[in-house]
Parts: C-alpha cells; structure tokens; sequence
C-alpha cells in the first residue's frame, strides 16, 4: 500500500511539474486565446450562414453548433490534434531520452503524468477562459440535468486519457522514422477527421459516420460532447463511455508494446 | 543575377538536407497533401448537407480554395526563413548575417527552403484544376493572366505576414504566434466567400490585412461574379496588387527592424 502511495506520488509530482513549466509563457497563452477566438468566429460565421440557406430540419441546430464549437476551442488544445506537444516528444529525435531513461521510473507512466500536466494546464489557462467568454458572446447552451454534467466531466476525462495514450502511440514511432512530422502529420490528420472536430460527425452522411462509429476517434470529441448536447442519454452514456474506455486500455497497450519494442533497438542520437 | 544563382545553391542545399530523413520527408509528402485532403473533403460533406453557401456552390468554393492553398503553400516553401526566423534571433545567429556583404532580407529568404510543401501545392492544384473542370469558366489570355497576377500576388501577402512575424523578433525575441491567424487563419477564412463574413470583419480583411483582394476578389472577377457581389468592378480589378504593396511595406518594416536589433550575445 505505501508502495503504492509513494508511487502515485511520485507521478503526481511529474503532473505538477508539468503544469509549472507550462506557467512560465504567460504572452504565448494570450495569443493562443486569440487563436482560439479568431478560429471559434470564423466557423460561426461559415455555419450561420450555411443555415441560412437550409431546406430541411438538421440533427444539430444552430445553437448546438455553435455550442459545439466553443467547446471543440475551449478543449482543443487537450486533443491529439496539431499544435505544441510535451516535450517528451522531442526527446527521441535530441537524445535526451537517455536522460529520462535513467530515471527509476515507468517510462510511458512518466509521459502519460507529462501529458495530464498539460490536459490540466490548457483546461484551466486556456479552456476556462474561452467557455467564460464565449457564454458572455454567444449562445452556449449550458446543460441542466446534473447527470449530464456529471457523464460529461467523466467523458472528457476520457477522453484527455485516450489523447495522451494517442500520443504516446504515435510519438513512438520516432524509434523508427526519427523525424515525426510525417507520421505524426498523417496521423493526426485521420484523428482529427474522425473525432468530428471539423464538421459535427451528426451532420455527416450515413455511411462516413458509421465509419466513424468503429473508429476510436470519436471519444475524443463527438462522444463528450454529444453527451453535453444531450443528444446521448440513458443507458447509451454508459455504452458511450464504456467504448471510449476500452479504447484507452487499448492504445495504452498499444504504447506499451511500441515503447519497449522501440528501447530495444534505441540508439541514442548526439552527445 | 549573382543573387539568383546564389539562391539556387542554397535552395540545393537546403534540399539535401531534408531528403536525409528521407522516409520521414516521403511521409511528410503525404501528410501535407492528406491534411488538405481531409480540409477540402469537410468543406465537400458542408455542401452535401446544405447545398449552397451565400450563393456560392462547392465548386465555386473549391476555386477560391484552391487559389488561397496555393499560394500560401509556395509562401510556406519559399518564406521558411522567415517563418522560423525567430530561432536566429534567439541563438544570435543573426549578427553573422549582419556582417556578411549581403542583405540581410535576401539572406533570411534563401536561408530557408521547404520542399515538403510540395504536396500541399500539388493538392491544392488540383483542387483548382477540378474546380475549373466543372464551372465551365470562359478563359480569355486576360483572365489567365489575371488569375496569375493574382496568384504570385498572394503568395506575395503571405510572404509578407512572415516577413511581419519574423520583424517582431527583434523587439520580443521570441516570435509573436498572434501571426497565425492570418497565416493559417487566413487559408481558413479565404476558403469561404468573403460575403457571409460580418462588415468589420470584412473591412479589416480588406484594407488592413489584404487577404480578400488576392483571393475573393479576384476569384469575383473570374468566376464572373461582380455583378452580383456589389463590390466595384474597378476595385475588383486593382485589388490583386494589393498583394505587393503589402510585401513592399512589411519590406520597409523589415528594414526598420533591423535597425532597432540588439544581439542576444554570443
């Protein structure tokens, strides 16, 4: 037991960390708010404007689109998606994964606390502050019964898990290619299409969203926030969230596989 | 002429350098092209669910698309130097380009050369291409010319918003990312027609940041489109050379910068 406390303690450790860094770039947070805002408006005005024009009734109306979008910028940056990732990413490619690799610890667990540091770093820095503005300039629909609160909080945790088990997947290719940006490029292409974070997967054909549904993907985005949309209820939040954790589970195993496959042929690159 | 040749050395070094990982740059390849791929293939299922945007038809977007890909894709590969400028300024790598007999605006465009961009323009390209198949547009030697004018124009704008980007290093240091907006931003609204935007939006987009007279505006022009759009056809006509105007003067900026820059030591 104390074993295990210690433990856990020594990965809460590396969240927090994690999070301290990432206090430091106080003017890089601003301009990415901005980004963010600038994005989120772009897309009301293009979506406002296809639903000027629509002939018939839509799955997601208006207001749940732009719902939809506030909350695909304010959770955008815990996505495995395009933008800055952990450092740990790098480290392959510089040789500093030597370093970490002395340390008396789970590698991939090392990451993963590397990861959640940031999830909780964006959600507070960056997440928080695009959902207050956003209720104060558009119509955010906030949900009412307290169980779709709570599915949601749980979702999304899920799904911040799956991002940075994602990652630590994809990343591990490095052992392989070095250079990421090819593979990871391709990747999060494929990932971002499917989690629904550029069109509502609900306003998809047929055919592309049952893709979708067998794709984990959509426990990233179109799970939690279907789930805050109230367009999943009942029992199917359970059978939602139940998907999203086996996903987890499986690109944790993944990961696992792929990192130990990777340090078994690791060369160190620079000195 | 020297400069020119010069240049080319350097664009055959920098693609030496990057066919090293070359499993990677083939990969990257594709990432580039598949990124657009899937942009375009959103903006393609918009349209299978609604139809029309403002009067516009897919295709019609796809043009005006495929012109902003374009450009900014060439931009990328040929403004690199400016894109990742800051890393200079950071290492003070800058004052060894001070002291070289050579402008320091030409040397930080041919310090850079990205030739994985390739499959972005390809995409785009194509996009263009089939746009073009399927709107029955009547050419005239004018309108090709035109259309070119527009697109060297527009890569001329984007230049330029890494030129701004790269000169805010020299009093910040670290680059402000504010300049994405309009960079990556700015292939994300010009994708769509100018028109469902707000008029502040719109004005600023205009006459501030020039994005719409190297794209909406002449894709007006093209797609014939003036009449309806309200914008006036002289306008229409000037607006592409917006486009060097606005590179001249983030030129000028440049060069101000310059003056202004303190080493961070080495």
């Amino acid at each position: 037991m104390r074993t295990l406390y210690l433990t856990f303690h020594v990965y809460l450790a590396f969240v927090t960390k994690s999070f301290q860094k990432r206090m430091q770039y106080r003017v890089a947070n601003l301009a990415g708010l901005t980004t963010n805002f600038f994005f989120l408006l772009v897309h009301i005005f293009v979506y406002t404007a296809f639903y000027a024009a629509r002939t018939g009734p839509l799955s997601l109306n208006l207001n749940e689109i732009i719902t939809y979008f506030v909350l695909c910028q304010v959770f955008f940056m815990l996505m495995p998606f395009w933008g800055a990732r952990s450092e740990v990413t790098s480290a392959i490619k510089d040789g500093s994964v030597a370093l970490q690799l002395t340390k008396p610890v789970d590698f991939q667990a090392y990451w993963f606390s590397d990861e959640c540091g940031r999830a909780c770093y964006y959600l507070l820095m960056r997440g928080l502050p695009t959902f207050l503005i956003s209720i104060i300039f558009f119509a955010v629909a906030i949900p009412t019964q307290p169980i779709t609160v709570m599915a949601f909080a749980v979702s999304i945790t899920l799904a911040t898990f799956m991002s940075a088990a994602i990652t630590i997947t994809v990343f591990s290719f490095a052992f392989w290619t070095l250079d990421t940006t090819g593979f990871s490029g391709l990747s999060y292409s494929i990932i971002t299409l499917f989690s629904g974070m550029l069109v509502p997967i609900a306003l998809w054909p047929e055919w592309l969203a049952h893709i979708a549904a067998w794709l984990p993907f959509g426990g990233l985005i179109d799970i939690p926030f279907s789930i805050y949309l109230g367009k999943i209820t009942g029992m199917d939040i359970w059978i939602a969230i139940g998907k999203q954790m086996i996903w987890v589970v499986f690109f944790l195993g993944l990961g696992r596989i792929l990192l130990k496959r990777g340090f078994s042929r690791l060369v160190i690159q620079g000195g | 002429m020297h400069h020119l040749s010069l240049y080319l050395h350097f664009v055959k070094l920098r693609i030496r350098s990057q066919m090293a990982y070359r499993l990677s740059f083939v990969l990257d390849l594709f990432a580039q092209a598949s990124i657009s791929v899937i942009d375009f293939f959103m903006i393609a299922l918009l349209f299978n669910r609604f139809k029309e945007l403002a009067g516009w038809s897919l295709w019609e977007v796809g043009f005006l698309y495929g012109m902003i890909g374009i450009c900014f894709a060439v931009a990328e590969m040929m403004g690199r130097g400016f894109d990742v400028f800051q890393r200079n300024v950071v290492r003070g790598e800058f004052d060894t380009m001070l002291v070289r007999p050579l402008g320091t605006f030409y040397q930080v465009f041919a310090h850079e050369f990205l030739l994985r961009r390739l499959g972005r323009i390809a995409q785009a390209l194509a996009v263009l291409l089939i746009a073009n198949s399927q709107l029955d547009i009547s050419w005239s030697l004018g309108k090709v010319g035109f259309l070119l004018v527009s697109l060297v124009s527009g890569t001329c704008f984007f230049i330029g918003l890494f030129v701004i980007g790269a000169t805010s290093c020299f009093w910040t240091v670290q680059s402000i990312e504010i300049i994405n907006i309009f960079t990556n931003g700015g292939v994300f609204m010009g994708s769509y027609p100018f028109s469902i935007y707000r008029w502040w939006f719109r004005h600023f987009f205009t006459f501030i940041i020039p994005l719409a007279c190297v794209n909406y505006f002449p894709s007006l022009f093209l797609l014939e489109k003036v009449a309806s759009s309200g914008v006036p056809p002289l306008g229409v006509q000037l607006a592409p050379y917006a486009g060097f105007l606005f590179l001249g003067v983030t030129m000028l900026f440049w060069r101000w910068g310059v003056l202004r820059y303190q080493s961070t030591g080495h």
